[in-house]
Protein backbone atom coordinates (compact mmCIF):
# COMPACT_ATOMS: atom_id res chain seq x y z
CA UNK A 1 0.00 0.00 0.00
CA UNK A 2 1.53 3.53 -0.63
CA UNK A 3 1.17 6.40 1.34
CA UNK A 4 0.68 9.82 -0.77
CA UNK A 5 4.12 11.65 0.53
CA UNK A 6 2.26 14.51 0.62
CA UNK A 7 -0.40 14.62 2.93
CA UNK A 8 0.15 11.29 4.57
CA UNK A 9 -3.31 9.30 3.11
CA UNK A 10 -2.99 5.98 2.16
CA UNK A 11 -3.46 5.11 -1.49
CA UNK A 12 -5.37 2.30 -1.76
CA UNK A 13 -7.85 2.59 -4.82
CA UNK A 14 -6.53 3.86 -8.29
CA UNK A 15 -9.24 6.74 -7.62
CA UNK A 16 -6.66 7.76 -5.16
CA UNK A 17 -4.28 8.29 -7.54
CA UNK A 18 -3.65 11.70 -10.30
CA UNK A 19 -5.43 10.58 -13.54
CA UNK A 20 -5.57 7.22 -11.89
CA UNK A 21 -2.00 6.86 -12.40
CA UNK A 22 -0.68 4.59 -9.77
CA UNK A 23 3.00 5.43 -10.71
CA UNK A 24 2.64 8.67 -9.12
CA UNK A 25 3.47 8.98 -5.02
CA UNK A 26 1.01 11.74 -4.08
CA UNK A 27 -2.89 11.73 -4.17
CA UNK A 28 -5.53 13.14 -5.55
CA UNK A 29 -6.06 15.41 -3.12
CA UNK A 30 -2.05 16.67 -3.10
CA UNK A 31 -2.73 17.16 -7.29
CA UNK A 32 -3.14 20.33 -9.70
CA UNK A 33 -5.90 20.08 -11.97
CA UNK A 34 -3.20 19.23 -14.74
CA UNK A 35 -1.84 16.15 -12.44
CA UNK A 36 1.38 18.05 -10.94
CA UNK A 37 1.59 17.90 -6.79
CA UNK A 38 0.85 21.02 -4.92
CA UNK A 39 3.56 23.65 -4.14
CA UNK A 40 4.43 23.97 0.04
CA UNK A 41 2.32 26.86 0.33
CA UNK A 42 -1.13 25.43 -1.78
CA UNK A 43 -0.90 22.68 0.00
CA UNK A 44 -0.40 23.98 3.76
CA UNK A 45 -3.20 26.52 2.42
CA UNK A 46 -5.24 23.82 1.52
CA UNK A 47 -4.54 21.57 4.69
CA UNK A 48 -5.27 24.78 6.68
CA UNK A 49 -8.62 25.89 4.93
CA UNK A 50 -9.33 21.96 5.54
CA UNK A 51 -8.84 22.27 9.45
CA UNK A 52 -11.32 25.24 9.67
CA UNK A 53 -13.73 23.61 7.30
CA UNK A 54 -14.09 20.38 9.39
CA UNK A 55 -13.32 21.35 12.79
CA UNK A 56 -13.84 25.27 13.42
CA UNK A 57 -10.41 25.82 14.90
CA UNK A 58 -8.94 28.78 14.55
CA UNK A 59 -6.54 29.76 11.62
CA UNK A 60 -3.49 30.39 13.38
CA UNK A 61 -4.23 27.19 15.29
CA UNK A 62 -4.87 25.57 12.31
CA UNK A 63 -1.98 26.78 10.83
CA UNK A 64 0.37 25.12 13.25
CA UNK A 65 -1.38 21.90 13.33
CA UNK A 66 -1.05 21.74 9.33
CA UNK A 67 2.67 22.74 9.54
CA UNK A 68 3.52 19.99 12.34
CA UNK A 69 1.24 17.77 10.25
CA UNK A 70 4.05 18.74 6.94
CA UNK A 71 7.13 18.60 8.70
CA UNK A 72 6.66 14.49 9.01
CA UNK A 73 6.02 14.17 5.55
CA UNK A 74 9.02 13.05 2.68
CA UNK A 75 7.52 15.63 0.03
CA UNK A 76 7.69 18.42 2.65
CA UNK A 77 11.40 17.93 4.14
CA UNK A 78 13.79 20.64 2.51
CA UNK A 79 11.14 23.39 4.20
CA UNK A 80 11.70 22.60 7.60
CA UNK B 1 24.20 -19.08 21.28
CA UNK B 2 21.21 -17.76 20.28
CA UNK B 3 21.08 -16.72 16.71
CA UNK B 4 20.31 -13.31 15.14
CA UNK B 5 17.01 -13.95 13.86
CA UNK B 6 15.51 -15.48 17.32
CA UNK B 7 17.46 -12.80 19.30
CA UNK B 8 15.48 -9.95 16.70
CA UNK B 9 12.29 -11.75 17.63
CA UNK B 10 13.03 -11.81 21.34
CA UNK B 11 13.62 -7.84 21.18
CA UNK B 12 10.60 -7.31 19.18
CA UNK B 13 8.70 -9.28 21.71
CA UNK B 14 10.01 -6.79 24.60
CA UNK B 15 8.92 -3.58 22.61
CA UNK B 16 5.90 -5.18 21.91
CA UNK B 17 5.45 -6.04 25.84
CA UNK B 18 6.91 -2.42 26.85
CA UNK B 19 4.31 -0.73 24.65
CA UNK B 20 1.66 -3.17 25.83
CA UNK B 21 2.34 -2.11 29.31
CA UNK B 22 2.75 1.76 28.98
CA UNK B 23 -0.94 1.71 27.48
CA UNK B 24 -2.04 -0.11 30.98
CA UNK B 25 0.23 1.99 32.64
CA UNK B 26 -0.56 5.21 31.53
CA UNK B 27 -4.42 4.25 31.59
CA UNK B 28 -4.57 3.40 35.47
CA UNK B 29 -2.41 5.94 36.25
CA UNK B 30 -1.94 8.62 33.78
CA UNK B 31 1.05 10.43 32.64
CA UNK B 32 2.85 11.05 35.15
CA UNK B 33 3.43 7.82 35.22
CA UNK B 34 7.46 7.15 35.59
CA UNK B 35 9.30 4.75 33.31
CA UNK B 36 10.73 2.93 36.19
CA UNK B 37 6.51 1.79 36.98
CA UNK B 38 6.56 1.02 33.63
CA UNK B 39 9.62 -1.12 33.28
CA UNK B 40 8.44 -2.83 36.66
CA UNK B 41 5.39 -3.81 35.38
CA UNK B 42 6.79 -5.02 32.25
CA UNK B 43 9.25 -7.26 34.20
CA UNK B 44 12.59 -5.56 32.11
CA UNK B 45 15.55 -3.46 33.43
CA UNK B 46 14.62 0.13 33.56
CA UNK B 47 17.21 0.41 30.82
CA UNK B 48 15.98 -1.62 28.52
CA UNK B 49 13.05 1.31 28.02
CA UNK B 50 15.56 2.80 26.76
CA UNK B 51 17.04 0.99 24.20
CA UNK B 52 13.74 0.62 22.79
CA UNK B 53 12.97 4.17 23.36
CA UNK B 54 15.64 6.29 23.59
CA UNK B 55 13.52 9.04 25.65
CA UNK B 56 10.24 9.44 27.13
CA UNK B 57 9.08 11.25 24.09
CA UNK B 58 9.60 8.07 21.77
CA UNK B 59 7.72 6.30 23.53
CA UNK B 60 4.58 8.44 24.37
CA UNK B 61 4.74 9.53 19.96
CA UNK B 62 5.04 5.77 19.63
CA UNK B 63 1.80 4.66 22.05
CA UNK B 64 -0.11 7.88 20.40
CA UNK B 65 0.70 7.36 17.21
CA UNK B 66 0.05 3.88 17.45
CA UNK B 67 -3.08 4.70 18.53
CA UNK B 68 -4.26 7.11 15.97
CA UNK B 69 -2.62 4.56 13.01
CA UNK B 70 -5.45 1.82 14.47
CA UNK B 71 -8.17 4.52 14.44
CA UNK B 72 -6.92 5.98 10.70
CA UNK B 73 -7.17 2.60 9.32
CA UNK B 74 -9.95 1.90 10.28
CA UNK B 75 -12.14 4.63 9.69
CA UNK B 76 -10.42 5.03 6.29
CA UNK B 77 -12.24 2.14 5.34
CA UNK B 78 -15.56 3.16 6.27
CA UNK B 79 -15.14 6.82 4.97
CA UNK B 80 -15.84 5.64 1.58
CA UNK B 81 -19.39 4.41 2.60
CA UNK B 82 -22.23 7.24 3.52
CA UNK B 83 -23.94 5.46 6.23
CA UNK B 84 -22.29 7.88 9.23
CA UNK B 85 -23.68 5.63 11.45
CA UNK B 86 -21.62 2.53 10.41
CA UNK B 87 -18.42 5.11 10.26
CA UNK B 88 -19.81 5.98 14.69
CA UNK B 89 -19.84 2.45 15.22
CA UNK B 90 -16.49 1.74 14.03
CA UNK B 91 -14.90 4.74 15.63
CA UNK B 92 -16.15 3.47 18.75
CA UNK B 93 -15.43 0.07 18.60
CA UNK B 94 -11.66 1.12 18.59
CA UNK B 95 -11.89 3.58 20.63
CA UNK B 96 -13.25 1.01 23.57
CA UNK B 97 -10.00 -1.13 23.00
CA UNK B 98 -8.78 1.93 24.16
CA UNK B 99 -11.12 3.59 26.43
CA UNK B 100 -8.71 4.07 29.19
CA UNK B 101 -5.58 5.77 27.77
CA UNK B 102 -8.04 7.86 25.52
CA UNK B 103 -9.99 9.32 28.60
CA UNK B 104 -6.06 10.42 30.05
CA UNK B 105 -5.14 11.52 26.61
CA UNK B 106 -8.01 13.92 26.13
CA UNK B 107 -8.15 14.98 29.79
CA UNK B 108 -4.34 15.49 30.29
CA UNK B 109 -3.54 16.63 26.78
CA UNK B 110 -2.06 19.79 28.15
CA UNK B 111 0.63 17.85 30.53
CA UNK B 112 2.40 16.42 27.73
CA UNK B 113 4.41 17.71 25.28
CA UNK B 114 3.83 20.29 22.17
CA UNK B 115 4.97 18.03 19.59
CA UNK B 116 2.77 14.94 21.22
CA UNK B 117 -0.24 16.90 21.68
CA UNK B 118 0.25 17.73 17.70
CA UNK B 119 0.25 13.94 17.14
CA UNK B 120 -3.24 14.25 18.91
CA UNK B 121 -4.33 17.50 16.97
CA UNK B 122 -3.04 15.55 13.78
CA UNK B 123 -5.88 12.06 14.87
CA UNK B 124 -8.42 14.44 15.34
CA UNK B 125 -7.57 15.73 11.70
CA UNK B 126 -7.91 12.19 9.81
CA UNK B 127 -10.99 11.06 11.63
CA UNK B 128 -12.95 14.92 11.07
CA UNK B 129 -11.27 14.20 7.10
CA UNK B 130 -13.31 10.78 6.99
CA UNK B 131 -16.37 12.32 9.02
CA UNK B 132 -16.49 14.56 6.14
CA UNK B 133 -16.36 12.88 3.87
CA UNK B 134 -19.11 10.55 4.97
CA UNK B 135 -21.30 13.92 6.13
CA UNK B 136 -20.98 15.28 2.76
CA UNK B 137 -22.28 12.59 1.11
CA UNK B 138 -25.17 11.81 3.21
CA UNK B 139 -25.57 16.12 2.58
CA UNK B 140 -25.83 15.24 -1.12
CA UNK B 141 -28.47 12.18 -0.82
CA UNK B 142 -30.41 14.59 1.63
CA UNK B 143 -30.55 12.22 4.44
CA UNK B 144 -29.08 15.03 7.17
CA UNK B 145 -29.98 18.06 8.55
CA UNK B 146 -28.02 21.46 6.36
CA UNK B 147 -25.97 22.07 9.49
CA UNK B 148 -22.17 23.87 8.61
CA UNK B 149 -19.99 20.40 8.73
CA UNK B 150 -17.88 21.48 11.55
CA UNK B 151 -20.21 21.78 13.81
CA UNK B 152 -21.31 18.51 13.11
CA UNK B 153 -18.57 17.24 14.03
CA UNK B 154 -18.06 19.28 17.33
CA UNK B 155 -21.40 18.26 18.50
CA UNK B 156 -20.42 14.84 17.99
CA UNK B 157 -17.30 15.02 19.95
CA UNK B 158 -18.74 16.88 22.18
CA UNK B 159 -21.09 14.47 22.98
CA UNK B 160 -18.70 11.66 23.17
CA UNK B 161 -15.71 13.45 24.82
CA UNK B 162 -18.09 14.47 27.89
CA UNK B 163 -19.48 10.75 28.81
CA UNK B 164 -15.84 9.68 28.61
CA UNK B 165 -14.64 12.37 30.65
CA UNK B 166 -16.97 11.92 33.06
CA UNK B 167 -17.00 8.53 33.09
CA UNK B 168 -16.73 8.24 37.35
CA UNK B 169 -20.00 9.41 37.13
CA UNK B 170 -22.03 7.72 33.92
CA UNK B 171 -20.08 3.83 34.44
CA UNK B 172 -18.13 3.92 37.29
CA UNK B 173 -17.79 0.10 37.32
CA UNK B 174 -17.61 -0.90 33.52
CA UNK B 175 -16.48 0.37 30.42
CA UNK B 176 -18.04 3.68 29.57
CA UNK B 177 -18.47 2.96 25.52
CA UNK B 178 -19.81 -0.79 26.07
CA UNK B 179 -22.56 0.80 28.46
CA UNK B 180 -23.26 4.01 26.81
CA UNK B 181 -21.65 3.72 23.21
CA UNK B 182 -24.76 2.68 21.37
CA UNK B 183 -27.32 5.15 22.91
CA UNK B 184 -24.94 8.40 22.05
CA UNK B 185 -24.52 7.12 18.62
CA UNK B 186 -28.69 6.48 17.93
CA UNK B 187 -28.99 9.73 19.54
CA UNK B 188 -26.75 11.46 17.43
CA UNK B 189 -28.16 10.24 14.44
CA UNK B 190 -31.21 11.19 15.65
CA UNK B 191 -30.23 14.90 16.05
CA UNK B 192 -28.59 15.20 12.56
CA UNK B 193 -31.26 13.32 10.29
CA UNK B 194 -34.28 15.00 8.62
Amino acid sequence: MKVCIACGMPMNEISDFPGGDTGKNYCIHCARPDGSMQSFEEKKAGMISFIVKTQGFDEKAAAKIAENTMRKLPAWKEYF
Amino acid sequence: MMSSSKRQLQKENTRKKIIATAYQVYAKQGFTATTAVIAKEAGVSHGTIFVHFPSLDELLTCLIQDFGDTLALETHKLSESNNVGELLRTYVSVLAKYEDFYIRLISERSLLPEDIQMIYANIQSTVAYHFNKVIEREGENQTIKKIPIHVVFNTWMGLLHYYLLNKDFFSPEMPLLERYGSELITTFLELIKK
